[in-house]
């Protein structure tokens, strides 16, 4: 072989042989996150290397935990995490339906056609397919007031496949909230605007959406106050505390008292700003009924502390910068670099602000804020698994309605939008081709049949029965989907399971694309260093 | 060489060597559920008051005995995946409410293996999952049918009271020295109680534990125990004020590095007596302010003390910051930052301060029996390290059970009463259920024979007779029979003052259902290769607290 004199040590697969290798790689990772597709899908569990419990449902987080090796897994994997980060979910789909493309093609490639020109019917099923997309999904105008059944629908489709139905209809409601809260008219929404923060406590139904912000650290003082109500709130970026000078710097001295004034020196520079705060706090809170909280992103010493205190003062230090970014579009205000020229139109105004102890954490909370744009997700779980099974769904589910405010247009689902474009690739597309490519748009039509296929196998029907079902109905003019529960045909516009179009249509523009890509590979070369054992 | 043509299909191709993947029926759920299994059966036998200790030596080499659920799975450092599940649904019932933690993993592992015959009967996971979930949110409202009535109102100050509910959760622990227990702890936290009983934190109970004596030498102190000596020659004051001093009580000292700068003798001598001078006029500050104890938080000089003791200053020296916090609050006192004057307001007040020999330890007792209802120490005495510490646990499960009951003050009939009640009015749901998950409810039900069945056979009663005659008792309409685990007979739990708390039930049961439930969703594992090396045992510590 021609390689072989080239470079001894390099390994080869060729022809046929390459090609059963991608398409098995496929069809394994297919196997493997199929049974996670949908509402009645199961859960992984995943290991780590020292021990720790991963519980997930997410096709994004399992591609990401599972340590794959094959070259071809990395390739279609690697799709799986665009398509989430485009999109923020249909991972799994994704995944699947490359292994279907790949599946139907081995039959076509077995009965001895060229990869090519199934590659070419691919292309003109795509383009079809998209097109088909735009007439199919259902506009939504958003406007000042967007519809928030429609993105309670399909944050619920969304969420439904990653926790089980009474977890996910509460985070429906929380998510849609959250997103509604921080978006701004004739601006792109900023997801980081909601923060997410997590709690190990109580049950994962407790969940909740604070209209605020919740740290995860407390005050470090012990007299300052746990509760506050009607709080002007300072957010600032100043060192409160005494710093090293750059240069080094000694100190001379020859008696005690000498000491005792430079000792005093030393920390008058902080104490002017923390007197500045005081000054601030006694204009504005003439009397008992008001409180001034300080959070602040740099440190604050002891002795500043002990004066805050004093002085009534809730005091919070190392606040984390994006939570600085978020407190001024929650609590309003801005947030001051400099204590030189405080106004109190710098300061912000929240309702209430308290202090949550658990063990040995301490969280504050500021609530009942006026106008806010930022909120918090508060997710409580009893253990860490819970915790993170929630944080990634509430992650996906966050995209799934910021996805529908910009699309500004959503699809049927439930397997609805698959039968239907299978029905006009088979009906009107194939008809236009001409020659041998005709065979790559009807492989591309049946793959399209997986996502139904699959759904009717995790809800333990009988897939054939579900298909000629669902087929037959849109034969006859209805579009519907599956309901998992029974089997029959459902109007997936009835029962609002809605998808995202964004989500269908990275899937459909991705998915051929590494399909094809794979399928022209003829051979593979692993040259190089053998970084296997040698034999 | 092995070329990579030979690659087998399937998952295992695509990971990285050492990698294991479990998945399927066989493979995944029923091992699950075996190694759930085997967790049960370990705590199962600490079940109740008569359940035996284990002796568990950890990774540290620190034996412990105990029958404490919570103490062991923590400290068995339980590897399976699974079985972790369920150490961690015992660990989430610790952290809330601080007992029944046993009751947590025991019932779990009931469930499940439960759920292994369902499976082995042909059910699928997913429909054991919903007769689970159907069953625990019936069980929950039964449970709350099942409360004692007049139960809900509670006198947090009452002694009576808060023993009758505190008694099960403590004998539970150290069965037979309930009673002393309870008043000692009753006590302790009616003490500390603050307006709000709700409010009530656990942290203001503190254990001190002394070696020698007996538990009929424990006793209860108002105020601290600090196991340390006072620094100076006065050991005894009473009626005093206290000044408190964060940064110790020494001469000042300049964040950047000072030299002192001498050109002659004369100077340096001149140096020390301004020194002197200074320190003195401190000392002699705080002195004139009414102080009569010094505390600090960080070292005392050598000079310091001098003039403490020349000013008749006793001198306590607290390093842990949060003991001296605890302190401040025992005395009202407010911590300064730097030695100086103190203001009237900021000196805090105790009755008495003494250092006392206890057990050949010196202890300092800090005694604040004026309006201090904020700290209070149990002393506990023992004869060896592994009582103290077992004895510790049942204190800290009697606290928190009072806090719980602070909160939520309803009570439950004790002694298996409540589960045999449970099972029985979920067995008649189950029956008027029609789908598959009838089966499933049913065996949640079954599920509840394990904790009269395991009070029983820990007490070495004949378990079916007496599961027999309570199910017999309660269809007779006696929802309140238990069994009296001392004369091996059914009796109702009124007669015997047995009362469990409804929340500690509640939470148990709730934690455990789901736990079951999450290790039943599970269909597949996939465990990475462990990470190599030895692991520094430091942080396996850390990991586990």
């Amino acid at each position: 072989m021609s390689l072989k004199v080239l470079n001894p040590n390099a390994e080869v697969l060729n022809k046929s042989h390459a090609l059963h290798m991608n398409i098995n790689a496929a069809k394994g990772l297919q196997d493997v996150l199929k049974s996670n597709l949908g509402p009645k899908g199961t859960i992984k569990m995943l290991v780590g290397g020292a021990g720790d419990i991963k519980l997930t449902k997410d096709g994004n987080t399992l591609l990401k935990e599972m340590q794959i090796q094959s070259p071809t897994a990395i390739m279609i994997a690697r799709t799986a995490v665009a398509q989430d980060e485009t999109s923020g979910d249909g991972t799994t789909s994704t995944v699947i339906f490359i292994g279907e493309l790949m599946k139907q093609s081995e039959r076509y490639i077995d009965e001895g056609m060229h990869p090519r020109v199934l590659v070419d019917g691919f292309e003109i099923a795509k383009r079809a397919t998209l097109q088909f997309l735009e007439k199919f999904k259902t506009p939504v105008v958003m406007g000042a007031e967007p519809d928030k059944e429609i993105l309670k629908m399909v944050a619920r489709t969304a969420l439904r496949t990653k926790l089980y139905e009474a977890l996910a209809d509460q985070l429906t409601d929380i998510v849609v909230n959250a997103v509604l809260c921080i978006r701004k008219p004739e601006e792109h929404i900023d997801l980081f605007m909601v923060e997410i923060m997590h709690m190990r406590h109580k049950f994962d139904v407790d969940t909740r959406l604070v209209e605020g912000l919740v740290l995860d650290h407390g005050s470090r003082h012990p007299d300052m106050k746990r509760r506050a109500e009607n709080c002007y709130i300072l957010t600032c970026n100043v060192s409160l505390e005494y710093e090293k000078s750059e240069v080094n710097a000694g100190f001379f001295y020859s008696n005690a008292e000498q000491r005792e004034a430079m000792v005093a020196a030393e920390r008058r520079s902080v104490d002017e700003r923390v007197q500045k705060i005081i000054d601030l706090k006694n204009k504005v809170c003439p009397d008992d009924n008001s409180n001034f909280v300080v959070i602040n992103q740099k440190g604050i010493d002891p002795p500043s502390l002990d004066i805050l205190a004093r002085a009534g003062i809730i005091a919070l230090r190392r606040a984390k910068r994006r939570n600085m970014e978020r407190l001024v579009l929650a609590c309003g205000g801005e947030a001051v670099n400099s204590v030189d020229d405080l106004t109190p139109d710098c300061l912000g105004w929240a309702g209430v602000v308290y202090e949550h102890v658990l063990g040995e954490e301490k969280y504050t909370f500021v609530e009942n804020v006026k106008n806010p744009n930022s909120c918090t997700i508060l997710i409580k779980g009893p253990n860490d698994h819970t915790i993170a099974q929630i944080k990634d769904a509430v992650r996906d589910g966050l995209r799934a309605v910021k996805n529908t405010i910009e699309d500004e247009a959503v699809v049927l689902g439930a397997g609805a939008f698959e039968v239907a474009a299978r029905q006009y690739l088979v009906n009107e597309v194939k008809k236009t081709v001409k020659g041998r490519a005709q065979l790559g748009v009807e492989a591309f039509a049946d793959a399209l049949l997986v996502v139904p296929k699959i759904l009717a196998e995790n809800s333990g029907l009988d897939t054939q029965d579900v298909i000629i079902d669902l087929t037959g109905e849109h034969e006859k003019g209805n579009v519907v989907g599956l309901n998992l529960q029974t089997g029959e045909p459902i109007d997936p516009q009835m029962e609002g399971i809605f998808d995202n179009y964004i989500v269908k249509r990275q899937l459909i523009n991705s998915g051929p694309v590494i399909a094809s890509q794979l399928l022209l590979v003829d051979e593979v070369i692993r040259a190089g260093r053998n970084m296997r054992k040698p034999t | 060489m092995v070329g990579f043509s030979m690659q087998p299909y399937g998952i295992q191709s695509m990971l990285k060597e050492g990698h294991r993947h479990l998945s399927g029926l066989d493979e995944a759920v029923i091992k699950n559920i075996d190694a759930c299994k085997q967790l049960a059966i370990i705590t199962r036998t600490s079940l109740g008051p008569n359940g035996m200790n284990k002796m568990v030596i950890n990774h540290l080499d620190k034996l412990f005995v105990t029958n404490d659920a919570a103490t062991i799975v923590n400290e068995l450092e339980v590897q399976h995946p699974a079985a972790k599940l369920l150490v961690l649904a015992g660990k989430a019932q610790q952290e809330e409410i601080g007992d029944g933690a046993n009751l947590t993993v025991s019932f779990a592992g009931e469930l499940l293996q439960n759920a292994e015959e369902l499976i082995r009967m042909g059910l699928h996971p997913s429909e054991i999952i919903v007769g689970y979930t159907k069953a625990i949110n019936k069980i929950i409202e039964v449970l709350e049918e099942m409360v004692e009535k007049g139960s809900e109102n509670m006198n947090a100050r009452d002694k009576d009271e808060v023993i009758t509910r505190m008694r099960s959760s403590v004998a539970s622990k150290q069965f037979g020295q309930e009673e002393k227990l309870c008043s000692l702890i009753a006590e302790a936290c009616i003490q500390v109680c603050p307006k709000n009983p709700a409010n009530f934190n656990v942290d203001n109970v503190r254990v001190a534990k002394l070696l020698g004596g007996g538990l009929n030498n424990s006793l209860v102190v108002r105020g601290l125990v600090l196991k340390s000596d006072a620094v100076g020659t006065i050991k005894r004051m009473e009626n005093a004020k206290v000044a408190v001093f964060v940064g110790g009580v020494d001469t000042t000292a300049t964040e950047t590095k000072g030299t002192v700068l001498i050109h002659s003798a004369n100077q340096l001598e001149n140096y020390a007596k301004t020194e002197e001078a200074r320190v003195e006029e401190l000392i002699k500050a705080v002195a004139d302010s009414g102080a009569k104890v010094v505390v600090s938080g960080a070292a005392v000089g050598e000079m310091a003390l001098h003039f403490c003791e020349r000013y008749k200053l006793m001198v306590l020296k607290i390093s842990s910051k949060f003991e001296l916090r605890r302190f401040c609050r025992t005395t009202g006192a407010v911590a300064l930052l730097k030695l100086s004057q103190p203001n009237p307001d900021d000196l805090g007040y105790v009755d008495s301060v003494s250092v006392e020999e206890i057990g050949g330890a010196r202890v300092t007792i800090v005694k604040n029996e004026q309006g201090g209802n904020s700290v209070s120490t149990v002393v506990l005495r023992g004869s060896t390290d592994s009582i103290l510490d077992d004895l510790e646990r049942a204190i800290d499960d009697g606290v928190n059970s009072y806090k719980a009951m602070c909160r939520d003050s309803r009570t439950v009939p004790g002694a298996a009463a409540t589960e045999i009640e449970l099972a029985k009015r979920l067995k008649e749901f189950s029956l008027k259920e029609t789908g598959l998950d009838q089966y499933a409810i049913a065996k949640f039900a079954e599920s509840f024979e394990m904790i009269p069945k395991t009070l029983a056979e820990n007490a070495g009663l004949n378990a079916i007779e007496i599961i027999s005659s309570l199910y017999a008792e309660h269809a007779s309409g006696n929802t309140k029979v238990g069994i009296d685990l001392e004369e091996g007979a059914c009796k109702d739990v009124s007669t015997m003052n047995i009362w469990d708390l409804y929340i500690t039930k509640f939470f148990a049961l709730k934690y455990a259902a789901d736990a079951a439930c999450t290790v039943l969703r599970v269909d597949q594992i996939i465990m990475a290769k462990p990470a190599g090396g030895p692991r520094p045992p430091a942080q396996g510590a850390m990991d586990e607290d």
